[in-house]
Protein backbone atom coordinates (compact mmCIF):
# COMPACT_ATOMS: atom_id res chain seq x y z
CA UNK A 1 0.00 0.00 0.00
CA UNK A 2 1.25 3.27 -1.06
CA UNK A 3 2.61 5.98 1.61
CA UNK A 4 -0.89 8.44 0.43
CA UNK A 5 -3.37 4.94 1.23
CA UNK A 6 -1.67 4.47 4.40
CA UNK A 7 -2.63 7.97 5.78
CA UNK A 8 -6.17 8.08 4.53
CA UNK A 9 -6.73 4.54 6.26
CA UNK A 10 -5.17 5.91 9.11
CA UNK A 11 -6.44 8.98 9.51
CA UNK A 12 -10.09 7.87 9.59
CA UNK A 13 -11.33 10.14 7.00
CA UNK A 14 -14.86 9.89 5.83
CA UNK A 15 -17.46 11.57 4.01
CA UNK A 16 -19.56 14.23 6.18
CA UNK A 17 -17.25 14.72 8.50
CA UNK A 18 -15.25 17.73 7.12
CA UNK A 19 -12.59 16.33 5.09
CA UNK A 20 -12.39 16.01 1.66
CA UNK A 21 -12.10 12.94 -0.67
CA UNK A 22 -8.02 12.22 -0.55
CA UNK A 23 -8.03 11.45 -4.26
CA UNK A 24 -4.92 9.08 -5.54
CA UNK A 25 -2.15 10.91 -7.38
CA UNK A 26 0.84 10.39 -9.52
CA UNK A 27 2.41 10.42 -5.66
CA UNK A 28 0.99 7.42 -5.04
CA UNK A 29 3.32 5.72 -7.25
CA UNK A 30 6.35 7.35 -5.71
CA UNK A 31 8.09 5.68 -2.54
CA UNK A 32 10.44 6.39 -0.03
CA UNK A 33 13.87 4.32 -0.64
CA UNK A 34 13.73 0.66 2.11
CA UNK A 35 17.07 0.91 2.19
CA UNK A 36 20.46 2.02 -0.14
CA UNK A 37 23.15 -0.65 -1.60
CA UNK A 38 25.88 1.38 -2.09
CA UNK A 39 24.44 4.79 -2.74
CA UNK A 40 21.72 3.59 -4.59
CA UNK A 41 18.37 3.81 -3.13
CA UNK A 42 16.16 0.59 -3.09
CA UNK A 43 12.36 1.16 -3.49
CA UNK A 44 9.33 -0.99 -3.87
CA UNK A 45 9.12 -1.41 -6.97
CA UNK A 46 13.26 -2.52 -7.48
CA UNK A 47 12.10 -5.24 -4.30
CA UNK A 48 9.39 -6.23 -6.32
CA UNK A 49 11.05 -6.64 -9.65
CA UNK A 50 13.57 -8.89 -7.85
CA UNK A 51 10.79 -10.94 -6.05
CA UNK A 52 9.43 -11.50 -9.42
CA UNK A 53 12.88 -12.76 -10.88
CA UNK A 54 13.48 -14.50 -7.97
CA UNK A 55 10.10 -16.28 -8.10
CA UNK A 56 10.67 -17.09 -11.68
CA UNK A 57 14.06 -18.46 -11.14
CA UNK A 58 13.01 -20.79 -7.77
CA UNK A 59 9.58 -22.42 -9.61
CA UNK A 60 11.52 -23.20 -12.68
CA UNK A 61 14.12 -24.77 -10.66
CA UNK A 62 12.05 -26.76 -9.09
CA UNK A 63 10.00 -27.20 -11.75
CA UNK A 64 12.31 -28.44 -14.15
CA UNK A 65 15.21 -29.63 -11.08
CA UNK A 66 14.44 -33.44 -12.10
CA UNK A 67 12.46 -34.15 -14.93
CA UNK A 68 10.33 -36.78 -15.70
CA UNK A 69 8.63 -38.12 -18.88
CA UNK A 70 5.43 -38.28 -17.04
CA UNK A 71 5.05 -34.49 -15.51
CA UNK A 72 3.99 -34.39 -11.90
CA UNK A 73 3.27 -31.71 -10.08
CA UNK A 74 5.17 -28.40 -10.17
CA UNK A 75 6.92 -30.10 -13.51
CA UNK A 76 2.91 -30.66 -14.82
CA UNK A 77 2.58 -26.36 -14.64
CA UNK A 78 5.93 -25.56 -15.69
CA UNK A 79 5.17 -26.96 -19.24
CA UNK A 80 1.88 -25.76 -19.16
CA UNK A 81 3.23 -22.50 -18.96
CA UNK A 82 6.25 -23.25 -21.17
CA UNK A 83 3.75 -24.58 -23.96
CA UNK A 84 1.50 -21.90 -23.50
CA UNK A 85 4.21 -19.23 -24.50
CA UNK A 86 5.58 -22.03 -27.47
CA UNK A 87 2.16 -22.54 -28.58
CA UNK A 88 0.26 -19.70 -28.29
CA UNK A 89 2.93 -16.84 -28.94
CA UNK A 90 6.02 -18.24 -30.06
CA UNK A 91 4.79 -20.59 -33.05
CA UNK A 92 2.28 -17.74 -34.40
CA UNK A 93 4.72 -15.77 -34.89
CA UNK A 94 7.78 -17.50 -35.87
CA UNK A 95 6.65 -21.14 -36.75
CA UNK A 96 8.76 -24.03 -35.95
CA UNK A 97 11.98 -22.41 -36.45
CA UNK A 98 11.39 -20.03 -34.07
CA UNK A 99 12.01 -22.50 -31.10
CA UNK A 100 15.77 -21.30 -30.45
CA UNK A 101 13.86 -17.73 -29.38
CA UNK A 102 11.66 -20.10 -26.53
CA UNK A 103 13.69 -19.42 -23.23
CA UNK A 104 13.96 -15.38 -24.28
CA UNK A 105 10.19 -15.10 -24.73
CA UNK A 106 9.42 -17.37 -21.90
CA UNK A 107 11.43 -15.15 -19.60
CA UNK A 108 9.99 -11.75 -21.24
CA UNK A 109 6.48 -13.04 -20.62
CA UNK A 110 6.19 -14.52 -17.03
CA UNK A 111 8.25 -11.42 -15.85
CA UNK A 112 6.31 -9.43 -17.16
CA UNK A 113 3.49 -11.12 -16.08
CA UNK A 114 4.37 -11.74 -12.53
CA UNK A 115 5.33 -7.79 -11.85
CA UNK A 116 1.85 -7.08 -13.14
CA UNK A 117 0.11 -9.47 -10.81
CA UNK A 118 1.84 -7.89 -7.88
CA UNK A 119 -0.95 -5.52 -8.89
CA UNK A 120 -3.34 -7.75 -7.36
CA UNK A 121 -1.64 -9.67 -4.24
CA UNK A 122 -3.07 -8.69 -1.15
CA UNK A 123 -0.23 -6.44 0.59
CA UNK A 124 1.62 -5.88 -1.99
CA UNK A 125 -1.10 -4.18 -3.90
CA UNK A 126 1.72 -2.65 -6.46
CA UNK A 127 2.56 -3.45 -10.01
CA UNK A 128 5.76 -2.68 -10.65
CA UNK A 129 5.59 -2.44 -14.77
CA UNK A 130 3.72 0.80 -13.26
CA UNK A 131 6.92 2.25 -13.52
CA UNK A 132 8.48 3.59 -16.93
CA UNK A 133 11.48 2.62 -16.20
CA UNK A 134 11.05 -0.97 -15.94
CA UNK A 135 8.58 -1.63 -19.11
CA UNK A 136 11.42 1.21 -20.71
CA UNK A 137 14.48 -1.23 -19.63
CA UNK A 138 12.41 -4.61 -21.19
CA UNK A 139 11.82 -2.98 -24.15
CA UNK A 140 14.81 -1.92 -25.18
CA UNK A 141 16.20 -5.26 -24.27
CA UNK A 142 13.61 -6.07 -26.81
CA UNK A 143 14.73 -3.82 -29.20
CA UNK A 144 18.74 -4.34 -29.28
CA UNK A 145 17.55 -8.02 -29.57
CA UNK A 146 15.88 -7.61 -33.29
CA UNK A 147 17.99 -5.94 -33.86
CA UNK A 148 21.35 -7.41 -33.69
CA UNK A 149 18.94 -10.70 -34.82
CA UNK A 150 18.10 -8.97 -38.29
CA UNK A 151 21.65 -7.74 -38.74
CA UNK A 152 22.90 -11.28 -38.28
CA UNK A 153 20.45 -12.50 -40.45
CA UNK A 154 20.66 -10.42 -43.38
CA UNK A 155 23.61 -8.37 -42.74
CA UNK A 156 23.49 -4.62 -41.56
CA UNK A 157 23.00 -3.18 -45.18
CA UNK A 158 20.23 -5.78 -45.73
CA UNK A 159 18.38 -5.36 -42.88
CA UNK A 160 18.74 -1.74 -42.47
CA UNK A 161 17.15 -1.91 -46.87
CA UNK A 162 14.13 -3.73 -45.07
CA UNK A 163 13.34 -1.88 -42.47
CA UNK A 164 13.59 1.51 -45.40
CA UNK A 165 11.85 0.06 -47.98
CA UNK A 166 8.59 -0.65 -47.70
CA UNK A 167 7.85 -3.36 -49.86
CA UNK A 168 5.09 -3.46 -53.21
CA UNK A 169 5.36 0.64 -53.24
CA UNK A 170 6.11 1.86 -56.66
CA UNK A 171 9.72 3.37 -56.40
CA UNK A 172 8.20 7.23 -57.06
CA UNK A 173 6.61 7.11 -53.19
CA UNK A 174 9.50 5.82 -51.94
CA UNK A 175 11.16 9.23 -51.09
CA UNK A 176 7.86 9.70 -48.80
CA UNK A 177 7.19 6.53 -47.24
CA UNK A 178 10.94 5.46 -46.48
CA UNK A 179 11.57 8.22 -43.65
CA UNK A 180 7.78 6.64 -42.09
CA UNK A 181 8.96 3.16 -42.55
CA UNK A 182 12.06 3.98 -40.66
CA UNK A 183 10.93 6.19 -38.40
CA UNK A 184 8.24 3.48 -37.63
CA UNK A 185 10.46 0.59 -36.96
CA UNK A 186 13.57 2.28 -35.27
CA UNK A 187 11.69 4.44 -32.80
CA UNK A 188 8.13 3.80 -32.91
CA UNK A 189 8.19 0.28 -31.88
CA UNK A 190 10.31 0.31 -29.17
CA UNK A 191 8.35 3.30 -27.95
CA UNK A 192 4.55 1.93 -28.11
CA UNK A 193 6.12 -1.55 -26.79
CA UNK A 194 7.27 0.19 -23.40
CA UNK A 195 4.28 2.64 -23.77
CA UNK A 196 1.00 0.21 -23.75
CA UNK A 197 2.73 -1.93 -20.87
CA UNK A 198 3.43 0.96 -18.54
CA UNK A 199 0.09 3.25 -18.75
CA UNK A 200 -2.01 -0.20 -19.00
CA UNK A 201 -0.99 -0.84 -15.45
CA UNK A 202 -0.59 2.57 -14.08
CA UNK A 203 -4.26 3.48 -14.97
CA UNK A 204 -5.56 -0.12 -13.87
CA UNK A 205 -3.74 0.30 -10.50
CA UNK A 206 -5.34 4.08 -10.30
CA UNK A 207 -8.65 2.74 -10.89
CA UNK A 208 -8.51 0.46 -8.03
CA UNK A 209 -6.93 3.05 -5.77
CA UNK A 210 -9.53 5.25 -6.60
CA UNK A 211 -12.59 2.81 -5.95
CA UNK A 212 -10.43 1.38 -3.25
CA UNK A 213 -10.12 5.06 -1.12
CA UNK A 214 -13.65 6.10 -1.67
CA UNK A 215 -15.40 2.81 -0.40
CA UNK A 216 -13.42 3.80 2.63
CA UNK A 217 -14.19 7.43 2.53
CA UNK A 218 -17.70 7.20 2.02
CA UNK A 219 -18.11 4.37 4.56
CA UNK A 220 -20.61 6.15 7.66
CA UNK A 221 -23.80 5.41 8.83
CA UNK A 222 -25.86 7.45 6.74
CA UNK A 223 -26.51 7.21 3.01
CA UNK A 224 -22.56 7.14 2.28
CA UNK A 225 -23.26 3.74 3.26
CA UNK A 226 -25.02 3.03 -0.36
CA UNK A 227 -21.79 4.99 -2.04
CA UNK A 228 -19.75 2.84 -0.28
CA UNK A 229 -21.02 -0.25 -0.96
CA UNK A 230 -21.57 0.81 -4.51
CA UNK A 231 -17.83 1.78 -5.03
CA UNK A 232 -16.61 -1.38 -2.89
CA UNK A 233 -18.64 -3.34 -5.72
CA UNK A 234 -16.79 -1.47 -8.30
CA UNK A 235 -13.42 -2.04 -6.82
CA UNK A 236 -14.03 -5.88 -6.92
CA UNK A 237 -15.56 -5.88 -10.64
CA UNK A 238 -12.42 -4.07 -11.76
CA UNK A 239 -10.28 -6.16 -9.73
CA UNK A 240 -11.52 -8.69 -12.25
CA UNK A 241 -11.19 -6.66 -14.92
CA UNK A 242 -7.22 -6.02 -13.80
CA UNK A 243 -6.57 -10.21 -13.53
CA UNK A 244 -7.39 -10.14 -17.12
CA UNK A 245 -5.62 -7.06 -18.42
CA UNK A 246 -2.06 -8.33 -16.18
CA UNK A 247 -2.16 -11.88 -18.59
CA UNK A 248 -2.98 -9.84 -21.65
CA UNK A 249 -0.59 -7.18 -21.14
CA UNK A 250 2.24 -9.65 -20.51
CA UNK A 251 0.44 -11.59 -23.61
CA UNK A 252 1.13 -8.56 -26.18
CA UNK A 253 4.03 -7.50 -24.86
CA UNK A 254 5.76 -11.64 -25.31
CA UNK A 255 3.52 -11.39 -28.78
CA UNK A 256 4.65 -8.33 -30.11
CA UNK A 257 8.17 -9.51 -29.26
CA UNK A 258 8.03 -12.45 -31.08
CA UNK A 259 6.53 -10.54 -34.12
CA UNK A 260 9.45 -8.36 -34.15
CA UNK A 261 11.51 -11.22 -34.09
CA UNK A 262 9.54 -12.62 -36.73
CA UNK A 263 10.20 -9.34 -38.90
CA UNK A 264 13.98 -9.04 -38.15
CA UNK A 265 14.41 -13.18 -39.49
CA UNK A 266 11.61 -13.00 -42.45
CA UNK A 267 13.38 -13.43 -46.12
CA UNK A 268 11.13 -12.53 -48.31
CA UNK A 269 9.26 -9.26 -46.35
CA UNK B 1 -2.14 -22.72 -36.90
CA UNK B 2 1.10 -23.10 -38.77
CA UNK B 3 2.10 -19.14 -38.34
CA UNK B 4 3.05 -16.68 -41.29
CA UNK B 5 6.40 -18.26 -41.87
CA UNK B 6 4.62 -20.90 -44.27
CA UNK B 7 3.81 -17.86 -46.53
CA UNK B 8 6.48 -16.25 -47.25
CA UNK B 9 5.65 -15.40 -50.68
CA UNK B 10 2.55 -13.27 -50.47
CA UNK B 11 -0.08 -13.31 -47.85
CA UNK B 12 -3.21 -15.78 -48.85
CA UNK B 13 -6.11 -13.62 -48.61
CA UNK B 14 -8.73 -16.20 -47.23
CA UNK B 15 -6.23 -16.31 -43.97
CA UNK B 16 -6.50 -13.51 -41.49
CA UNK B 17 -3.61 -11.34 -40.99
CA UNK B 18 -1.04 -12.51 -38.47
CA UNK B 19 -1.49 -11.10 -34.59
CA UNK B 20 1.10 -8.11 -34.41
CA UNK B 21 0.16 -6.88 -37.51
CA UNK B 22 -2.48 -4.69 -36.13
CA UNK B 23 0.34 -2.78 -33.84
CA UNK B 24 2.68 -2.62 -36.88
CA UNK B 25 -0.34 -0.67 -38.33
CA UNK B 26 -0.96 2.06 -35.39
CA UNK B 27 2.79 2.82 -35.63
CA UNK B 28 3.30 3.50 -39.03
CA UNK B 29 -0.08 6.11 -38.43
CA UNK B 30 1.65 7.07 -35.17
CA UNK B 31 4.75 7.69 -37.04
CA UNK B 32 3.90 9.29 -39.90
CA UNK B 33 2.44 11.69 -37.97
CA UNK B 34 4.80 12.34 -35.73
CA UNK B 35 7.45 12.75 -38.46
CA UNK B 36 5.96 14.59 -40.64
CA UNK B 37 4.19 16.73 -37.81
CA UNK B 38 7.25 17.57 -36.35
CA UNK B 39 8.78 18.15 -40.03
CA UNK B 40 5.80 20.41 -40.86
CA UNK B 41 6.17 22.30 -37.20
CA UNK B 42 9.57 23.21 -38.11
CA UNK B 43 8.97 24.41 -42.05
CA UNK B 44 5.45 26.63 -40.49
CA UNK B 45 8.12 28.29 -37.70
CA UNK B 46 10.99 28.01 -40.10
CA UNK B 47 8.63 30.12 -43.05
CA UNK B 48 6.32 31.67 -40.82
CA UNK B 49 3.34 30.09 -42.44
CA UNK B 50 1.49 27.97 -39.20
CA UNK B 51 -1.10 26.20 -41.82
CA UNK B 52 2.40 23.92 -42.44
CA UNK B 53 1.73 22.40 -39.50
CA UNK B 54 -1.94 20.67 -40.37
CA UNK B 55 -0.76 19.90 -43.79
CA UNK B 56 2.72 18.21 -42.60
CA UNK B 57 0.42 16.06 -40.40
CA UNK B 58 -1.61 15.33 -42.65
CA UNK B 59 0.84 14.09 -45.20
CA UNK B 60 2.11 11.99 -42.37
CA UNK B 61 -1.42 10.13 -41.65
CA UNK B 62 -1.73 9.92 -45.43
CA UNK B 63 1.69 7.88 -45.70
CA UNK B 64 1.03 6.01 -43.02
CA UNK B 65 -2.27 4.85 -44.51
CA UNK B 66 -0.40 4.10 -47.75
CA UNK B 67 2.21 1.95 -46.09
CA UNK B 68 -0.54 0.10 -44.45
CA UNK B 69 -2.31 -0.35 -47.83
CA UNK B 70 1.04 -1.49 -49.51
CA UNK B 71 1.54 -3.95 -46.63
CA UNK B 72 -1.57 -5.47 -46.94
CA UNK B 73 -2.01 -6.02 -50.63
CA UNK B 74 1.55 -6.91 -51.24
CA UNK B 75 1.55 -10.16 -53.76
Amino acid sequence: MSDVSVMTTASGCHIFSGCGYPAPSIADFYFKPIFTVGGIPITKPVVLAVLAGAIILIFFYVAFRKPKLVPRGTQNLGELGVLFVRDQILRQQLGRKGDKYLPFIVAIFFFVWIMNVFSLIPLIQFPATSKIAFPAGLALVVWVTYITIGMRTKGPIGYFKQMAVPEGAPWWILPLLSPVELFSNILVRPFTLAIRLFANMLSGHLLLLVFGLASWYLLSLSIGLLFAATSFLLTIILTGLEVLITALQAFIFATLTSFYIADATETSH
Amino acid sequence: MNGRREQESGRDPSQPLPPGEGWTFLSYMIGGMILYGFVGWLAARWTGWPVLFPVGMLLGLASGIALIIFRVTRS
